[in-house]
Formats: structure tokens, sequence, C-alpha cells
């Protein structure tokens, strides 16, 4: 059999021109640490099924799971079908698929701090890569808890299984899952230990929030129709809401959440991810670091809340018992692994300002919260009133003009705007104009999983988040967080509470009618 | 009830399941307005769900004789579960064609409108896209243009599928290109090469709207399959000492193995220098890399076209070889209707799934971003002069 030439690995392939619309990633291999968990099981391997349906990954890949849990090829194989038969977008499973693609997924059983267990991990690797003619393309795959993202990378480094990108050579490529660290100081630790790897090209920090198909339609919306992004500012814009809204509570998780709270959980990654998609100025290009650039200005001008306005723009809260779907639900201190005195919040509201030209004096309200009456995910724009009411003068009010971009579920676009009543009379009614992706194009956009392996495998890092992002959101958010904690420390604690089922504390009300605005009903 | 309010009930009972409608050519429109109408008012008791009527195409289909029109609305039928369109089949009857659903209308032409389902999981149905059918004797041709300019939903891009090489080709140029924003064709129901003449002027009077070939499309897995063998390990190297190639078809796939021979071809630079007849009754193109190379110069790269028989989809296609150095071979071999075998130097022979698409798969791709492929252009122009070149008489032994 022929060996490789050294000239033929830097030779380009011409025979791939014209196929790039296809975006078929190059062969490859990847590597799942915490592999029987949840996240696998639910969101990756049915991800990757997903992909192999719709002929989207290369014919040459394998799937290898790694973790503590000590589990045969064929179990794990087993516990992925089962995910994927629950989870997978593209279902039932294709028995004849499914068999073609499960032999190519594998397990390996070792610990994450174990030098000699990424050795063995190593020489399996290898030898998958041998067998079915990989050509040692990796991505790595960090599905563990955070705990452990920084062992696993120091032990990648130890075995040399990541090196860093050279011309010619296979790409090695890490996804980290979130949380990026729980304040500031601990994001900059996490950089630091990973950057002793790897470089910054090689890290994927991934926000699933940026793998939904309208927050990608975000920047098509603003940037490639002509007729929205001249009224994108503080002329028209009267301010804008952004709402993330869940229906569940913490479920199982209590341990987990009792640490996080909303604003780690929710606001510090996704909430403020889609702000800085909502609000940055157009980049110079739809390339990762064009885009990065233009978010990483936003989350910089983002005003610090100052200490004398702080009740005013921040509100929290945890919710009470209450109803949701008809069901009587437990109040957060109630919940399992969750502490009686618990102080950490379940709902957040926050009022902020970005300090830049474009935005100069326009609010952007954010709030998140759990067991809220609907789950949500949305981004709100409200334009100011027509200057010259025409139309109002009998005392009737003539509602604004607002644009709600869903996000989530039924995924889509409504603008609003007053349109005549039919008949004589000069009445006014509101009217939307509104754009599903369901209805309009007559398929369901792909789960965010899938775009976002896509895109590490193809190494487009524009869908995710940069280190310096990641310092830049900690770095507001745990100002809050500092707060927060030395008023606990005072024994005074501005904590809220609602009804589950709810759209949050009154307080949060307040907050937007001492502004004369009230929160829009998503 | 009144006897009006009962043709209606019923006209929406049909809509509602998808079947078809008749109705006056002149009315066509305000049928489907008050159809749709009912439709959104009744939705949530009918359907169980809201009804979105949905188009991002309008797509016009010409078409002769019952048979073809029976399978163009197969056709549109499954086209609409993957890209809401306004499907508008224009149909010229045979003789002895029996136009069940003619009304007397303007020019003998008769109507018929329909609403095309998509259904969630759950059996939601979640969006209804409509499919309208004009059909008259011949010549009623004449009077297409108009209806279609009439139809056409504004502010939706408009496609041509061109797949009827019996219908009269002037309704295409003269009528339909000028308000059409892409035309669809299919080199794969072409029976001769020659008729890739016929395609090749249609893609010319079409220019600059993109033209997307169904059979162009058909060969998109193989050709990423053999691609894909030139990706890092391997890289490009061995594609620029390549020395002879064959492609293995099945008799009515000469069409798609010239594509193919051109795609190489264009992509690597081959000049073409002769064509020859081999004794198997397949071709050999003889190719020189050098820009300045004459006419009789020795070939450094030879194509062959080789008929054979196996187990195929709709492309004919059933095997690509790439000899390198005269020895090397890097090789897609279908095995099986979705399997083939792909062979290079560097590891051992593999299996692996070699996707097939129906032609509505196809179709809804056309309507796509691959529909805008501008390599598609270059092949098949590359493909022309291939043709052009007169084969030898002198027969040569492979
Ligand atoms: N689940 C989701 O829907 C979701 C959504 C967004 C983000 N995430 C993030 O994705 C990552 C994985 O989520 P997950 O829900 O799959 O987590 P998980 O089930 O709690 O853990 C995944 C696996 O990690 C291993 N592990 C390593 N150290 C561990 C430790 N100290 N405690 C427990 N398990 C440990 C375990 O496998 P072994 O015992 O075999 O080693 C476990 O099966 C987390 O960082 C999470 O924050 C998850």
């Amino acid at each position: 059999m022929k060996t490789l030439s050294e000239e033929s690995l830097l030779l380009p392939n011409p025979l791939r021109e014209g196929l790039v619309e296809e975006r078929i990633p190059e062969p490859a291999a990847m590597v799942i640490f915490g592999a029987s968990g949840d996240l696998a099981r639910r969101k990756l391997l049915p991800a990757l099924y997903s992909l192999t349906r719709d002929r989207l990954l290369p014919a040459r890949f394998a799937v290898l799971g790694f973790g503590r849990a000590t589990l045969t090829d064929d179990a794990f194989r087993e516990e992925m079908r089962r995910g994927c038969e629950e989870f997978a977008r593209r279902r039932p499973v294709d028995p004849a698929l499914w068999a073609a693609f499960a032999r190519n997924v594998f397990y390996q059983q070792g610990a994450y701090d174990d030098p000699a267990a990424f050795l063995r991990l190593k020489v399996r690797l290898e030898e998958i890569e041998h067998t079915l003619g990989l050509p040692g393309n990796r991505v790595f795959y960090l599905s563990t808890p955070p705990s452990a993202f920084a062992p696993v990378i120091r032990s990648l480094g130890h075995a040399n299984l990541a090196p860093k990108p050279a011309p010619g050579q296979p790409f090695s490529r890490v996804i980290i899952e979130k949380p990026f660290g729980i304040d500031l100081q601990t994001a900059r630790a996490l950089n630091t230990e990973v950057h002793d790897i790897l470089a910054e090209q090689q890290i994927y920090r991934i926000d699933h929030y940026l793998g939904k198909e309208t927050v990608q339609n975000l920047l098509v919306f603003r940037f490639a129709n002509g007729i929205f992004e001249p009224l994108w500012n503080n002329h028209f814009v009267d301010h804008v809401q952004i709402t993330g809204s869940e229906t569940v509570g913490v479920e199982a998780r209590g341990g987990y959440f009792e640490q996080a709270g909303s604003l780690r959980d929710m606001v510090q990654n996704h909430l403020l991810q889609v702000l800085s998609l909502a609000a940055m100025e157009p980049p110079v290009a739809f390339e990762a670091d064009a885009v990065r650039d233009e978010k990483l200005k936003v989350l910089k001008a983002l005003r610090f809340i100052p200490e004398s306005d702080f009740e005013h723009q921040v509100v929290r809260a945890q919710y009470a018992a209450g109803s949701i779907g008809g069901q009587t639900v437990p109040g957060y201190r109630s919940e399992p692994d969750v502490s009686p005195r618990s102080t950490t919040e379940t709902f957040v509201a926050l009022k902020l300002f970005i300090d830049s030209w474009r935005w100069a004096g326009v609010p952007f309200y954010l709030r998140s919260g759990k067991r809220m009456p609907k789950r949500v995910t949305e981004i709100a724009i409200q334009f100011k009133e027509a200057p010259h009411l025409l139309f109002g003068k009998r005392g009737e009010t003539i509602r604004p003009n607002v644009l709600s971009i869903r996000i989530q579920p039924d995924e889509g676009i409504a603008l609003n705007f007053g349109s005549k009543l039919p008949g004589p009379a000069m009445e006014i009614a509101p009217v939307s104009m509104e754009f599903r992706y369901g209805s309009s194009f007559g398929v369901e956009p792909p789960e965010a999983y899938e775009r976002l392996l896509l895109d590490c495998l193809l190494g487009d890092g524009t869908l995710f988040t940069r280190g310096d992002e990641v310092e830049a959101s900690w770095s507001w958010v745990s100002r809050i967080h500092q707060r927060w904690a030395a008023e606990v420390a005072a024994g005074r604690t501005t904590l809220d509470s609602y009804p589950a089922g709810s759209w949050g504390p009154e307080a949060a009300d307040r907050m937007l009618a001492a502004d004369g605005r009230a929160w829009r009903l998503p | 009830m009144s006897r009006d309010a009962e043709r209606e009930h019923a006209n929406f009972e049909r809509f509602a399941r998808g079947e078809t409608i008749p109705v006056e050519v002149g009315e066509i429109e305000r049928e489907l307005g008050a159809l749709w109408k009912r439709a959104s008012s009744a939705g949530d008791t009918h359907a169980g769900a809201a009804v979105s009527r949905a188009a991002l195409w309008n797509l016009v289909i010409p078409t002769r004789g019952a048979g073809a029109l029976a399978k163009t609305k197969a056709l549109v039928d499954e086209i609409a579960q993957g890209v809401p369109v306004r499907a508008i089949t224009l149909c010229l009857d045979d003789p002895g064609d029996v136009n069940a659903g003619a009304l007397a209308g303007g020019g003998g032409l008769s109507a018929t409108i329909e609403s095309n389902v998509v259904s969630q999981p759950g059996g939601a149905r979640v969006v209804y896209s409509e499919e309208i059918t004009l059909r008259g004797p011949a010549g009623a041709e004449t009077h297409f243009g108009a209806l279609v300019r009439a139809l056409q939903i504004p502010g939706v891009p408009t496609a041509a599928l061109w797949m009827d090489a019996a219908m009269p080709v002037a309704l295409l140029t003269r009528e339909l290109l000028p308000v059409t924003d892409r035309l669809i064709v299919d080199t794969g129901s072409c029976v001769r090469p020659p008729h890739l003449y016929d395609l090749q002027r249609l893609a010319a009077q079409a220019h600059p709207l993109p033209v997307a070939d169904l059979g162009w499309l058909r060969l998109g897995s193989l050709r990423l399959l053999f691609a894909g063998l030139f990706d890092p390990p391997v890289g490009g190297a061995p594609l620029r000492r390549a020395t002879r190639l064959s492609v293995r078809h099945r008799p009515r796939g000469d069409l798609s193995a010239l594509l193919l021979v051109s795609w190489l071809g264009q992509m690597l630079g081959w000049r073409p220098l002769r064509s020859v007849q081999t004794s198997d009754g397949g071709l050999r193109f003889d190719f020189t890399r050098d820009d300045g190379a004459r006419g009789d110069a020795e070939p450094e790269v030879q194509a062959y076209l080789v008929p054979a028989e196996g187990a195929c989809d709709a492309s004919g296609v059933l095997a690509i070889e790439l000899a390198v150095d005269g020895r090397d071979d890097y090789v897609v071999c279908r095995t099986a209707m979705d399997q083939a075998s792909v062979q290079l130097p560097i590891a051992p022979a593999k299996a692996v799934k070699l996707d097939s698409y129906s032609d509505a798969e196809l179709c809804v791709a056309a309507l796509g971003p691959r529909g805008r492929d501008p390599l598609f252009a270059k092949c098949l122009a590359y493909a022309g002069g291939l043709w052009a070149l007169e084969p030898q008489t002198t027969v040569s032994q492979r």
C-alpha cells in the first residue's frame, strides 16, 4: 500500500470547487467526553443521526464516546439509539440507516484526569481512524459538568491529542459546553488553561441559542434587507425588550441551579448573545471574526449599572407555588436540592443601556424566568410613535409599531401596525404581518445542535462565542452578582417573589411603568 | 342551502381533501381566493390547525398528453412536500385524450385547481399550497403565456420545469422565459447526446437565468464521493498526474457519463484533442494539459465512455475510475442501487452508501441554492465541445 508524499499533503482538492454549497465536512472523528450523560443522549447523538439522515455528514465519520462509566460499544450504541428514537428531529429512526451509522459509533472507558486513560484513548482513536480510512481530523466535545473541562483539556494536551493547527495537517477542534466559568475570574482562569493547550481558533464555546435559525436570521433580516437597518437606531427605536421565559422549574437540577440562578444560566450567555446580535454594527464580512468583533463591541459598550440606579434597573425574584398548564406546582424553595432559605433568583429583569452612537438613550429591557406561563424567547423592537398624531385625537391610543422576532417556539418575525377598520368611521385597529418558518418554508428548521456540530466540523466559528466575548459579558454580569453578594452579606436581600404561572414579580412591571412603558405579552 | 351554497360547500370539502376541482378558466384566482378564505375561517374545526397558505415559487410545468400529465401531477404533489409552490401545469392534449374536466372555455381550455397539504408527524396540517392545471387541445398553447402571466403570484420567483420534449419549444422561449427566474431541465431524459445541442441552445437563450439540470444534480452524490477521494490526506496531487479516466455507464446514461468527463476535464484543465469510437461501442476522448498544444499532439489523458450493464440509479452511471501515472486507480463503483465501493491506493476498498434521489427531491434541490450552480453551465458547454469533435472512424481497442 502506498504512503503519502509530502507534496500531496499540501495540494488542495480542485474537485471540491462548486461542491461547497453542500457544506459537507471533511471525514473526521468526534470524541464525546461525558458520553453517558443526558446531553449526549438527548441532543448530540440525535443531532448527528439527523445530519446523517439529511446526508450532511461525510460518508467517513466516527463517534467515540468517552466516560468513567463502564459500557461496551454495543451498550453505548443501544443507549444512543434510544435517545435518537425519543429525541431526533428525523423520526422514526430508519433501521438500515441506524445500522450503518452505529457501526462507526464506539465507546472507551476512562477517567478525565488519568494520563494513561488518554493514551489508551489515543491508541483507540488511531485504530478507528486507520480502519475507517479517516485522515485524523478530530473534534473533541466536552459534554461533562464544567468541573471536568480543565482536566480534560490538560489531558488532551499531555497526550498530544489536540495539536495546534498547522497547514496541511488534519484539524483538532474542541467544543466546550456551557457554562464557561461562573464569574469573570473563573472564566478568565478557564480561558488561560484552555489557551495553554489550544489556539483560540481550535476552541468552539457553544451557546446553543446561536444555532437557532431565527437568531441567524436576525443577521439576514438586518443586513440583507434594505428597509430595516435605517430604522435600527435611536432615532426610530423607542426601546427593545428581550424575553427568555421557561415554563419548567428546576426539575432535577436544583443543586446546579442553586449555584447558578437565572442571571448566570440564561442572561450572561443566551440573552446577552442575542442582544449583541440585535444591537451590533454591520460586520465587514459574514465571517467568524468579523461578526464576533462587532458583537464584542456591543458587550464592551454595556453601561455598568450605577449603584444609585441599581434598584431601578435590576429586579430579581423567586417563584412561589402556583399553577402551570392546569397543574399545581411547588415554589422554588420547596424543590428538591434547594435550600428553604435560598436567595437564588429564578427570575431576573434588567434595564440596560449600550453606550454607542446608535443606541444612545434607548433602553434595552431583558427578562428571564422559570415557571412563567409560556416558553418563549423573543426580541421585540418597539418603534417610536408617529411624530404627529393625525388620528389619535379623540383620546384613543394608537399602539406603537412593534417588530417581534420569535426565537422559540414557532420561529418567525411579526410586524404590528395600525390599520383602518373597514367602515365609514376613521377607526384604527392593530394588525400583524407575520412570517413563520414552519408555514413559509414548509419545513421545520433544523435543531440548533445540528447546525453547530456541522459548523464546527466545517471550521466555521461564527456561531460560537470567542474567549474575549465571554469575558466581556462576565465582566458586566459579575458586577451584579457582586452587588447581590454584598446585599446578602449585609443581611438585606432584595429578592421578590412571583407565583408560578405569572409573568414575574410586580417590581418588574414597576420598572417599566416608571418609564411609561409596559412588558409585552409575548 | 341554496344551490350555489351547496356547490361551494362541496367544493370546499374537496379542496380541503386535496381533490381536483374544475373551475372556469377566467375564474381561477377568484375561486382559489374564496376557497382559501373559507379554509382559513374553518381552519380550527376542519383541519385541526390554522391554515397557512404558502408559496416560495411559481412553478410552471408544460407537458403533453394524459399520461405525462398524470406523472407531472404526482411529481407536483411530491415537490409540494419539500417546498411550497404554486404549481401551474400546462397540458396539451394528445389526440384521443379524454379531457374529463373540460368546461366550455376560451380556446377549448379547461382548468382545475387543488390544494397540496403538508402534514406534521402528528397528522396536523401545517402548510397548504396550490396547484392549477390548464388543459387544451393542440394550438391551445397560444393562450398559455398570457394565462401564466395572469396567474403568477407577484413578488414570488417563477421557475419553468422543462422536461417534456414533446412540447413546442416556442412556448418556453417566447412566452415563459421572459417571465421566468430559473429554468429547470433534465439531461437525464435526453435520449441521445445530440439533444445536448438543444439544451445548450436553450441554456444560451435562457442566459443570464440560472439553468438547473436534474441530470446534473443526480450526479451530485457520485461527484461528491469521487471528489472526497482527493481530500486530505490524499490531496489534489494525483489529479494532476491522471492519465486515464473511464466512466462506465448504462447505454442510456451516455449523456451523464459525458457530463462527468466534462466535469473532470473542466476542473483539471484538460484540453480536448479528438474523439475516437471504441470497439465496444463506446467513445474515447484524448486530452492534453498543454494550452499551446496542436490538434495532432500526443494525448496526456484519455477518457473512455464505456457502455456496460449493472444496477444503477436514473443517472445511468456505474463507475468512475481514474488511473494516475498509468497505475494507481481511484475508483468509485456502484455495487447496488444505493451502494458503492470506493478504492484508493492508500486504503483498502470500502463499501459506502451512495444516495439516490427521487425526481421530486431533485426538483426541490433545483429550486434551492443548488439550482444556481454555475459549474453546470460550464460543464454543459464543455460537453457540447466534446460532442462536436467528429469521432474518428478508426476503431481503437481499449
Ligand atoms: N443536558 C442538557 O440539555 C444541557 C443543555 C445545555 C448545556 N448542557 C451542558 O452540557 C454539559 C453536559 O450536560 P449533561 O446534562 O449531559 O451532564 P450530566 O449528565 O450531568 O454529565 C455528563 C457526564 O459527565 C460525566 N461526569 C464527569 N464529571 C462528572 C461529575 N463531577 N459529576 C457527574 N458527572 C460527571 C458523567 O459521565 P461518567 O460518569 O461516565 O464520566 C456524566 O454522564 C454540561 O456542562 C451542561 O451544563 C447540558
